[in-house]
């Protein structure tokens, strides 16, 4: 077949394909799509570690995907690697041409070459590395107290995903293995393939590598989160803000997106609001709920203030007065844009279908994006959130009522 | 194409002045043809991107004016394309005026009407346009500040004289005012030199549709006949730790461009595979003003003298490693960079609408992706060798010496 750089997906138009409730892939043909990007999931992370291995599924990751980076270069394919609470992210992009050996390469070295250890050892220098540069940061040290502060200090999701200085450098060789063999299986993944692809291609690639039937699902120890507010010291001008609202696994997640994406922009800097240095606004969902976060940076002597407005945002979207609703319509407008093009690569919608399977357990190829939101789904959303945990990160002073800004 | 420029090096007085640029008159009639319009259907999801772009060199004496348009356009740009959460995004190149926005395909009417109001003159005060003009300079400098963007600079000014820098030059800066920009406007803007690449989830007429009617230049009297000069002396001295020797070997007229594109990528890989202590580039040049293959190399002190030597001699030593089947293999990797490359509509859009800009029809990326893999060592051969065969432009940075300690 001769390929062209526009044409080379049309040649492959056909109707889309459902999965099977039973597959652990699902294939979305996006004819018009140059590359075919694949996102695997192996549902690996800190529940499968002890306390005292945590950052094992990320070494071990690594350890696995290091070595082949040299033959899927040659393929002229990308690989990313991204360590989530419940999941290790493994994100492939390739050329139609090349995809379906780029992927048996990263198959093979996940499921069936065994880690070399000097290769175990390469790769603690240089997580190792990494850690301690992220453990100087303010941002990364906000998520691991929020995240401690939000799920308790027992719970294995209360730890970073991908360890910490101190614990990768204790692992042993031995245990990176173990964990290889015991846990980053084919029993535990599941796949999302988008892009110029026919479904009977991705099913003769992937059936050899898993076993027939559904992905197990392990439900998540429930939280035992902290007090409210919570104030801890650090050595930084400014002080950076998490508000944090837990939701159940019934909440309407595309309704917080478009909330969060519209408390983002109410917050942001702008003419009325100079002393704000970043905002930013996410929903994390999982199997078993999510959380909705916004955090801020802003002057110390302002942190209260901005951590009141912050709760005032997030109220304000369940007014239902005729104002609220015309604000809507432009909020709508503004967050469809920004969900379409957090959705642009292939790569990126890959993700997103797999981390919907793996959440919800339900195979679709379809992303059914903002169709539908209204103004009174998006004040039910508001309505539902719980009072925040709220997590301040910055300079204070002791007063006789406790920690406060200077 | 554009005949080489003649460039007179002047003197007054002790001080070095500056030196002359001769250019064609800036509507010279390279692009006489109407307004292109290229649309590329991605149907993967309901997004589109936009580019619009203006053929045009900024008029003789006054350089830099068309990007400090588009620096006084932005703000109201970027207000109006995130009301629907898109992007937009600038770009002042050898080619072009290019403005690019991306958002949801549903907007496709609005975004367009945002476009066409980049082809009228911003209406600034003189305050605002000292501003920009302050944050143009600043980019000016910046290009010459870091080693890598002053060695290219320096290049470019001996390959294509002609080619003046995107921000302008100090002297040309004092022209501009507000008074004087719609008649600089007018010289360069015709809508038979604006082309559109729309690609996304979209079709021909609705892209029309959407551009309706190009607005007609201004009424306004043409600004006083100047000539462009550079300076003597770079504007700014370089960082640099290292070494940099860059070389630029000018290509005839009509030369082949997946040929030269072939070349560098190969020359690429070659250079670096023999000097592991170099930091080196390869890259194909290519404007309206011709094509280039130019070599950059980074070193210690101390590797310098083997990186200049490899250098050198680049071009000739890849003549015995120009076998097909080395030839395939870095046009099958070109072809999937320029895939993943495109994997987005912006991008896409960027792409085609280069190519398009550089005087090609509206089918030239594809035309050039199937030379890719038509091009054979034969051909290669006699193209590096002709290329050989003429003096390089070169450009030499000493790495700075650091303080010693006592």
């Amino acid at each position: 077949m001769r390929r062209t750089l526009l044409l080379v997906a049309a040649l492959l138009a056909l109707p889309l394909a459902p999965a099977a409730a039973q597959d652990r892939w699902v294939v979305r043909t996006e004819p018009g799509t140059p590359v075919v990007a694949v996102e695997v999931l192996v549902a690996a992370g800190p529940a499968d570690e002890d306390t005292a291995q945590a950052g094992v599924a990320y070494l071990a990751a690594r350890t696995v995907v290091e070595p082949i980076r040299h033959a899927l270069d040659s393929l002229g394919a990308r690989l990313t690697l991204q360590a989530h609470k419940d999941a290790l992210s493994f994100t492939l992009t390739a050329a139609p041409d090349a995809w379906e050996d780029a992927a048996r390469v990263l198959l093979v070295a996940l499921f069936r070459d065994p880690p070399a250890p000097a290769e175990i050892e390469r790769q603690r220098r240089v997580v190792l590395a990494e850690l301690r540069a992220r453990e100087a940061n303010p941002a990364d040290a906000l998520g691991r107290e929020t995240d401690r502060a939000l799920f308790g200090e027992r719970h294995p999701w209360g730890r970073p995903a991908v360890g910490s200085a101190a614990t990768v450098q204790r692992l042993s060789t031995q245990q990176v293995d173990d964990f290889l063999r015991t846990t980053v299986v084919p029993e535990r993944a599941l796949l999302a393939l988008v892009g110029p692809v026919r479904r009977a291609s991705a099913d003769a690639l992937f059936t050899p590598f898993f076993p027939p039937g559904p992905l197990p699902v392990a439900e998540p120890m429930p939280p035992t989160p902290a007090d409210s507010v919570l104030r801890r010291d650090y050595n930084s001008i400014t002080t950076w803000i998490a508000a944090v609202y837990p939701f159940p696994a019934s909440a309407d997640v595309e309704a917080l997106g478009m909330l969060a994406d519209a408390a983002a922009e109410m917050l942001e800097f702008s003419a009325a609001r100079r002393s704000v240095y970043d905002v930013r606004a996410e929903v994390l969902a999982r199997r078993g709920g999510g959380e909705l976060r916004l955090q801020m940076v802003v002057p110390p002597e302002e942190a209260e203030a901005w951590a009141q407005r912050m709760r005032g945002v997030v109220a304000s979207f369940a007014d239902p007065s005729p104002a609220a609703s015309a604000r809507f319509r432009e909020q709508l407008r503004h967050y469809r844009g920004v969900r379409l093009l957090s959705l642009e690569t292939p790569e990126a919608r890959a993700r997103e279908l797999a981390r919907q399977y793996l959440r919800t357990g339900l195979a679709s190829i379809i992303l059914t994006l903002v169709d539908g939101l209204t103004g009174d789904r998006l004040a039910a959303a508001s309505r539902a959130l719980p009072e925040p945990l709220v997590v301040f990160l910055g300079p204070f002073y002791e007063t006789p009522q406790g920690k406060a800004a200077p | 194409m554009f005949a080489l420029a003649l460039l007179v090096a002047l003197s007054a007085g002790d001080a070095p002045a500056d030196s002359l640029v001769q250019r064609p008159p800036a509507l010279a009639p390279r692009a006489a043809a109407p307004a292109a319009l290229i649309v590329h259907s991605q149907p993967a999801l309901p997004l589109v991107a936009l580019r619009l772009s203006l053929l045009a060199d900024d008029p003789a004496g006054y350089a830099g004016v068309g990007h400090l348009l588009q620096h006084l356009h932005y703000p109201a740009l970027q207000e109006q394309v995130a009301r629907v959460g898109g992007q937009v995004r600038l770009e002042r190149n050898s080619d072009a005026l290019v403005y690019t926005v991306v958002g949801p395909a549903a907007e496709l009417a609005y975004l367009g009407g945002v476009l066409r109001s980049a082809l009228a003159v911003p209406r600034v005060s003189e305050t605002t346009l000292r501003i920009e003009a302050g944050v143009l300079a600043e980019e000016r400098l910046a290009e010459w500040e870091t080693a890598a963007g002053h060695v290219r600079a320096a290049l470019r000014q001996q390959l294509f004289p002609q080619d003046l820098p995107a921000t302008g030059t100090v002297a040309a800066a004092r022209r501009w005012t507000v008074e004087a920009l719609p008649g600089l406007w007018a010289q360069m803007y015709r809508p038979e030199r604006v082309s559109v690449v729309a690609v996304g989830d979209v079709n021909v007429e609705l892209v029309a549709r959407a551009f309706g009617e190009l607005p007609e230049p201004p009424a306004a009297p043409l600004p006083e006949p100047r000539v462009d000069t550079l300076p003597p002396r770079p504007p700014a001295r370089a960082e640099a730790t290292q070494g940099w020797l860059a070389l630029g070997y000018a290509a005839e007229p009509g030369a082949e461009p997946a040929a030269l594109s072939l070349a560098a990528w190969l020359l690429r890989r070659e250079l670096r595979a023999h000097l592991p202590d170099a930091s080196v580039e390869v890259e194909h040049w290519w404007t309206h003003h011709g094509q280039a293959l130019v070599l950059v190399a980074s070193a210690p002190e101390a590797a310098l003298p083997v990186a200049r030597r490899a250098l050198a001699v680049g071009l000739p030593s890849l003549l015995p490693e120009l076998t097909p089947g080395r030839v395939r293999a870095a046009a099958e990797a070109l072809r999937r960079e320029m895939l993943f490359h495109s994997r987005g509509p912006a991008n896409m859009a960027s792409l085609l609408g280069q190519f398009a800009d550089r005087g090609g029809e509206p089918d030239a990326a594809q035309r050039f992706y199937d030379a890719l893999g038509a091009t054979g060592a034969g051909e290669l051969e006699r193209l590096l060798t002709t290329l050989a065969a003429r003096t390089p432009a070169r450009v030499e940075l000493p790495p700075q010496p650091l303080p010693r300690r006592p």
